[in-house]
């Protein structure tokens, strides 16, 4: 982009909450894991967890992916239902692989940089995130991490058609670049057509806050490539890097500046009232609190309000998820008791006991 | 229950019927659980007589029997078209006349790889070779044997794995870009 770098944030976490890279890859010889018994299942993932489970291993991998270590391995059938709740909720790991009880294993760094998770819908799931916009940076680990593990795994790999995946969608490059974005402007401006219309034109997809098939909880996106055959992993990143995300950066803050320009009163309304329900509330449903955590979000992004940090909102985007609720208080059982709870949480973060 | 741990044709359950079924000369297992056993039957498992069930099973056989079964995993046409998802590394040989169309669909009419190949590149080309040593085999088998409509299917499989010339014709026109991207 023209635009000196002094003027525009580093990392563009104004709109660009995170980005991730996940690779899909399986094992050479052996059945996908839908169509794989459960011996098969443990075999595949006996063959993995001995490849990269050295303490040489682990050490390559993890400085690949730019994460600090440990790399802790959880088996997911023995893990408790609330804890497999929490790593979906974190966006660690998939609905479908935090259901079941087929043997499958998921494999992360503390700080969440790097995660792999088995026995998904591939046998090998590999996801590296960074919070903010650094979708290169994220893209040159995810490479690191590919070259790593193709040094210890044998991935089955068909010379016209690329990496071999479980569903044909995913083939050829088995990669998806991806970000986080919260659009609240755009949406309030009735202008997100304009983003949906350009993913559409450039083969992306835009899904809600927890993947395919939910809604936009709280006007956050995820814009990710569609295609991943014949088109080089270096093509995508460029589409995206280099195209699609710094334009919607630039839509969205364009609507952010338009309406406080031209309808502060309104924003100033809403951002307020946003503010003090959440200060006063003492019950709170997940919809609502994602609802008005969006609105005050473009408040403090646009100096409208002070109030908690974009850093402390994006955390409790996850925090105030039901899993995180009660694992922080064993102590909740209903639902009205989840809901004190995130509201407990809503009014310390806003300064209110 | 002869197989102690088989789970289900259609997901991960533990499978609680087993069946074979002979069709067209072909031997073809049903492992399913409770959930697609009922699915399948449109009732539920328990209540069933056996041999019913086990009719009805032979008649989803042959309801599946049409459309290539893959010779390494098993996994039908109709599995494919049911669950989106494709079954082994050979899948995509089995059903490559199917895919081709909906590759094209799903990545803007591209249906060869230009990004990254794994290190062991020699590897990927040996087993390349194998693959179409293996496929000329069978090719000879089914021709001798007046099986042409194999015979047919084999050839598409060979064609679709043989390394293509830039101009080869009939690959489409985004598909026959030669391959580029990162070679590690
Ligand atoms: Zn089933
Ligand atoms: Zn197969």
């Amino acid at each position: 982009m023209s635009m000196p770098g002094a003027l525009r944030p580093t990392d563009d976490s104004d709109v660009v909450m995170s980005c991730r890279v996940r690779l899909a890859r399986n094992v050479a010889g052996m059945p996908f894991v839908g169509r794989s018994t459960h011996p098969q299942r443990r075999e595949a993932l006996e063959a993995i967890r001995s490849a990269c489970g050295t303490a040489e291993a682990t050490g390559s991998l993890v400085a690949a992916a730019g994460a600090t270590g440990p790399l802790a391995w959880v088996d997911m059938p023995s893990m408790p239902a609330r804890d497999r709740q929490l790593l979906w909720e974190r966006h660690l790991i998939s609905r479908n692989f935090a259901d079941g009880d087929s043997p499958r294993a998921v494999a992360l760094t503390q700080d969440e940089r790097f995660s792999m998770m088995v026995n998904e819908e591939d046998h090998l799931r590999v996801q590296v995130l960074r919070p903010g916009n650094a979708l290169r940076a994220a893209f040159d680990a995810a490479m690191a991490v590919d070259a790593a593990l193709a040094a210890r795994l044998d991935f089955a790999f068909h010379p016209r058609l690329g990496y071999l995946t479980a569903c044909p969608t995913n083939v050829g490059c088995g990669i998806r670049i991806g970000v986080m974005v919260h659009l609240r402007a755009l949406r309030l401006t009735n202008e997100l057509e304009k983003v949906k219309r350009a993913a559409k034109e450039l083969h992306l997809a835009h899904r809600g806050f927890h993947g395919e098939g939910t809604d936009a909880t709280g006007d956050w996106f995820q814009i990710s490539n569609q295609r991943t055959l014949g088109i080089a992993e270096s093509e995508l990143l460029e589409v995206l890097a280099a195209r699609v995300v710094p334009a919607i950066v630039n839509w969205e803050r364009e609507a952010r500046r338009a309406l406080v320009e031209r309808q502060r009163l309104l924003v100033e309304d809403r951002v307020h009232r946003g503010v003090a329900l959440l200060q006063a509330a003492r019950l709170l449903t997940l919809d609502e609190a994602m609802k008005q955590l969006s609105t005050v979000r473009l408040g403090v992004s646009t100096g409208l309000v002070g109030g908690p940090s974009l850093d402390t909102i994006n955390r409790l985007t996850i925090e105030i998820q039901s899993a995180h609720l009660r694992a922080a208080d064993p102590s909740i059982e209903g639902d009205d008791d989840e809901r004190a709870a995130r509201a407990r949480i809503m009014r310390a973060a806003f300064g209110v006991a | 229950m002869a197989a102690p741990f088989r789970s289900c044709d259609h997901c991960g359950k533990p499978a609680v019927v087993h069946n074979t079924v002979i069709v067209n000369g072909k031997v073809i297992e049903h492992h399913l659980c409770e959930e697609h056993a009922a699915a399948v039957t449109g009732q539920p498992v328990g209540p069933v007589p056996i041999n019913a069930l086990l009719g009805q099973l032979a008649q989803v056989g042959a309801a599946r029997a049409r459309g290539p079964t893959c010779p390494s995993c098993g996994l039908t046409f109709h599995d494919f078209k049911s669950t989106g998802l494709l079954g082994c590394a050979r899948c995509y040989d089995t059903f490559a006349a199917t895919l081709v169309p909906v590759l094209e669909r799903a990545h803007g009419g591209a249906t060869q790889h230009v990004g990254r190949v794994p290190p062991a590149g020699d590897a990927a080309i040996k087993h390349r070779n194998e693959q179409l040593e293996r496929l000329a085999r069978e090719l000879g088998a089914a021709v001798a044997a007046e099986r042409y409509e194999e015979a047919a299917r084999l050839r598409d499989m060979i064609h679709a794995l043989r390394p293509q010339a830039p101009d080869a014709p009939g690959t489409g026109s985004a598909g026959a870009a030669p391959p580029r991207g990162s070679v590690p």
